[in-house]
């Protein structure tokens, strides 16, 4: 199975990594924590704090355009420039199409999340290094976790894009569905708990419902959003780490299977 | 023996979502044998890359069956000795011929060394040697359309479909097309091409069909067909016009 998904994934991989996109969210990325000096160099107190959440945050919003604009691009312009014909001419299904293409794009994900953390890395210690007072407490342990929950959720949101990819015609439709799904996943477990306990107004039982529904069918993102625990140095129970992630691998498992399923009754005129 | 049968084929696009219905393919019916070079003509809009991709998986029929050396299309190793190059190919932007080379041949399961000796090769004839650490994003439609032709043939397969090949190719690649073909026959390979230059039908094929309105309305031997008329371009006006009118 792998010797057949492996040339698919590697230069869908490869591809990704020359995008120029890729270059340019980077570049930003590495700008805004080069920022996060001069800016913590600005506020008198939690700068240890501050320095966490700025790194993590903008690891986090980077991957999140490389998913958009990069991840989703791999995939659409397969479909839209035709690019897919020269896969499927080959002996691969449709279904090894999805699998070896989502490997690649998870692959770029991944490794773009983990240079950024380097960078995050290098910028929370010089930060460190020139403020020692306010890292008292510090501990490296929760920004790796957070960082490596920033890059599952990131993977997560592209096995959606590859299901909203097989249904949709065209790209963009399939960047505004990812994006909706990104919004509506990293606030709904807050929706879910205003409605199911409001507080001065009346929530229809018909509303408490459809958020309820909403819940258990989009993913909850904020589940995997450690980056307040990361900046104050709190320690993750084993539990809900290992829960977080079954979480999010079942879920990835689940979408790109259903989206395999959905991608072979596709046809490509 | 039959390396292509397509048996009946219907094939209908749904225009959504108006609910129309286009009829592109309706009761094709063809076989192809082995060593055989087809040459497969029709006016704009007849059917002829529909049948094609059926023949790739890429589309599904909506009735009949299609089978490629005795394997039901929908049979991914089907698709194990075949080359195809799309009308106005197109690949990855980022990517060099040499790369795209190696996903073709990797993908079609075969060894490094292999990969390494038909990529050399192939880049050569292609006249793309020199270009072939190039990203494919600044080469010229005719260098595309000769990478594509490459692509096709990395993994030296016993049938090639090809898609309009001579579309966008200048005189000298129009040759190297056409010196490719015969070479091909020549190996004892299946050629099934359509194209619109029906002089270039004339030159390498054994055998060609009329397709119009999805529906083959001519099929036979070159010699067969010229005997018929004075000149293919003769028969292939006759044919199409003969079509348009029962159709109205």
């Amino acid at each position: 199975m792998m010797r057949r998904l492996w040339p698919l994934a590697f230069i869908t991989f490869k591809e990704g990594t020359r995008n120029k996109a890729f270059y340019g969210i980077s570049l930003l990325a590495i700008v805004l924590m080069g920022a996060s000096f001069f800016i913590s160099g600005l506020v008198m107190r939690d700068v240890g704090k501050v320095a966490v959440d700025m790194a993590v945050s903008t690891v986090s919003f980077a991957g999140l355009l490389v998913v958009f604009f990069v991840g989703i691009d791999l995939m659409a312009k397969d479909l839209d420039k035709r690019t897919i014909y020269m896969v499927l001419a080959r002996p691969i299904s449709r279904q090894q199409y999805i699998i070896g293409k989502f490997v690649g794009i998870s692959l770029l994900v991944v490794v773009t999340v983990f240079l950024l953390s380097v960078f995050a890395a290098i910028s929370i210690s010089t930060i460190k290094w020139a403020n020692p007072d306010y890292f008292p407490r510090f501990s490296w342990g929760p920004v790796f976790l957070a960082e490596a929950f920033i890059a599952l959720s990131l993977v997560l949101l592209s096995a959606l894009s590859f299901l909203f990819a097989s249904v949709s015609s065209t790209s963009f439709i399939t960047m505004v569905l990812t994006i909706l799904s990104y919004i509506i996943g990293q606030s709904l477990s807050s929706v879910k708990a205003i409605v199911e306990s409001p507080q001065d107004i009346t929530v229809s039982p018909v509303t408490v419902a459809l958020v309820r529904a909403a819940y258990y069918i989009f993913p909850n993102l904020s589940l995997f959003d450690i980056k307040a625990q990361a900046a104050h140095s709190l320690a993750i129970p084993s539990a809900f780490i290992f829960w977080t992630v079954m979480y999010g691998l079942i879920y990835i498992v689940l979408v790109i299977t259903f989206a395999a399923l959905l991608f072979t009754k596709k046809e490509f005129p | 023996m039959d390396i292509i049968n397509y048996s009946r084929v219907t094939k209908r696009y749904n225009s959504w979502p108006r609910g129309n219905k286009v009829l592109a393919l309706d009761d094709f019916s063809l076989q192809i044998e082995q060593g055989e070079v087809f040459g497969f003509l029709g006016p704009n809009g007849a059917g002829k890359s529909t049948a094609l991709k059926i023949l790739l998986n890429f589309v599904y029929p909506s009735a009949g069956t299609v089978s490629l050396m005795g394997k039901s299309v929908s049979d991914r190793r089907a698709r194990g000795l075949v080359g195809y190059l799309p009308e106005n190919p197109y690949f990855y932007d980022y990517l060099t011929a040499k790369e795209i080379l190696w996903f073709g041949g990797k993908a079609s399961g075969l060894h490094k060394h292999e990969i390494h000796d038909r990529t050399d090769m192939l880049l050569d004839r292609m006249g793309l040697k020199a270009s072939c650490e190039r990203p494919l994003r600044t080469y010229s439609k005719g260098m595309v359309q000769r990478a594509g032709l490459a692509l096709a043939l990395v993994h030296n397969p016993e049938v090639v479909v090809l898609d309009e090949p001579m579309s966008g190719l200048d005189p000298i690649g129009r040759k190297l097309v056409g010196d490719l073909i015969l070479e091909l026959k020549s190996q004892g390979k299946t050629v099934f091409f359509s194209s619109h230059i029906l002089t270039d039908v004339e030159r390498f094929c054994d055998r060609a069909g009329i397709l119009v309105g999805g529906r083959l309305r001519l099929v036979g031997s070159l010699k067969d067909l010229l005997s018929r008329a004075g000149s293919l371009e003769d028969i292939f006006m006759r044919e199409v016009k003969t079509a348009e009118e029962r159709m109205q």
